[in-house]
């Protein structure tokens, strides 16, 4: 399984990014290569609006299957994120990057 | 480091002057932030300093190099908001009409337009009355509002309550639903939602706890002007009571709101009255319900 985890930095000690749409990181963990890829995201932070969107968009590149984050995309890039198939894991708001693979792992976060 | 978002949908429910009074309440040990930038009126109730301002730009918007440009017209031809205007064969961009979509330099033949930043206003570090920190904004004339401003707003007010210490940032949120609004929501531990018990206060309610939920955040109601319409009041208690939502407090209606604005006070300050305690109650659940 590969996963994308929205990060505010590029490693498993990172506190994950709640925000969605303005995301500064995209931490990529390939479970079965057991690979990491961090994407820096932060061009976002001059988006004036549709950030959200504009993320999902870098998100459906990825090819994932299962994207980690805070609150949770809007209606606007859910509707992005939902025609690649990729499952939305949210509440990891408050937690490293690894904290939160390992709550995935146990069935600690709620799926979109 | 918990973020408390004030929000409500419609205008006019009290939303800031009830941010005030928590800004008030809580005291020096708080930071404030005010998204609602489009109308920023929080800095009227809690006299900010304007200590430290610093320029923001957002957009894009068209010029034209007079030296290079022939005169064709054709990037007036297409511009659809009517941003270019001719006088003597020179042609020139009226800054306030150009919506910064770029049309206009694809077509030039001489390339003579340039898309720069467009300086959207300011924004400032200050100390408040209660000797707290708050983040605000001031739109320049024909700017607009952004999820960027206010995610630039949230950012600083984040930064400095890490410096200091502090664990609540009190956010007054932008208001409707859209990029502002969940720019706003983002990252928050609580939203308080005000509400007034008329037919539009209780639609855009509805509305805006929709994006609420969206985002999985728990969220607090004060019902204020309560009774305006005993009806809808009902209506709105049984819509927060099947989505789980507490009530903080309920307010009747009070001209107090009115005169203490007039004042530049916040309603803890202006005086002793029935409406402070209702806010103190507020304040306390609020606080209850972050833990």
């Amino acid at each position: 399984m590969k996963f994308v985890i929205t990060a505010k930095g590029n490693s498993w000690e990172s506190p994950v990014d709640e925000r969605f749409g303005r995301a500064q990181y995209f931490f990529i963990f390939d479970e079965a290569q057991d690979t990491v890829e961090v994407v820096n995201n932060s061009d976002i932070n001059s988006v004036e609006h549709g950030a959200g969107p504009k993320t999902a968009g870098a998100i459906a590149g990825l090819a994932a299957d299962v994207l980690i984050t805070g609150n949770g995309p809007g209606k606007n890039a859910a509707s992005v994120l939902q025609k690649t198939g990729i499952k939305i894991y949210t509440g990891a708001g408050s937690m490293s990057v690894r904290e939160a693979y390992t709550a995935f792992k146990s069935g600690l976060l709620g799926q979109l | 480091m918990k973020e408390i978002v004030v929000i409500s949908g419609k205008g006019g429910t009290g939303k800031t002057s009830i941010t005030a009074s928590f800004a008030m309440l809580a005291g020096p040990e708080i930071v404030t932030a005010d998204c609602d930038v489009d109308a920023a009126d929080l800095h009227l109730l809690l006299k900010p300093d304007f200590r430290i301002e610093h320029d923001f730009y957002g957009g894009f918007a068209a010029s034209i190099d007079k030296s290079l440009c022939i005169g064709c017209g054709i990037c007036a031809s297409v511009c659809h908001f009517d941003a270019i205007v001719e006088n003597d064969s020179i042609y020139s961009v009226l800054p306030i009409h150009c919506e910064g979509c770029g049309y206009c330099t694809e077509v030039c033949p001489s390339l003579a337009i340039q898309m720069h930043d467009r300086f959207t206003g300011k924004w400032y570090d200050s100390t408040i009355k209660t000797q707290g920190r708050m983040i605000h904004a001031k739109l320049g004339i024909g700017a607009d509002n952004s999820g960027k401003l206010v995610a630039k707003v949230k950012k600083e007010a984040r930064l400095i309550a890490e410096r200091l210490g502090a664990e609540i940032i009190l956010i007054d949120g932008a208001p409707g639903i859209g990029c502002p609004v969940i720019s706003s929501l983002s990252g928050a531990a609580l939203t308080v939602l005000v509400t007034e018990a008329t037919m539009a206060g209780f639609h855009d309610l509805k509305r805006v706890y929709e994006l609420v939920k969206k985002f999985n955040i728990p969220a607090g109601c004060i019902i204020n002007k309560v009774d305006l319409n005993r009806e809808i009041a009902e209506d709105i208690r049984d819509f927060l009571k099947s989505e789980g939502i507490p009530v903080l407090v309920e307010i009747p209606y009070d001209e107090i709101f009115y005169q203490a604005m007039t004042a530049g006070k916040t309603i803890i300050e202006f005086s002793h009255n029935a409406i402070a305690e209702k806010m103190q109650k507020a304040w306390s659940e609020t606080l209850a319900l972050i833990g």
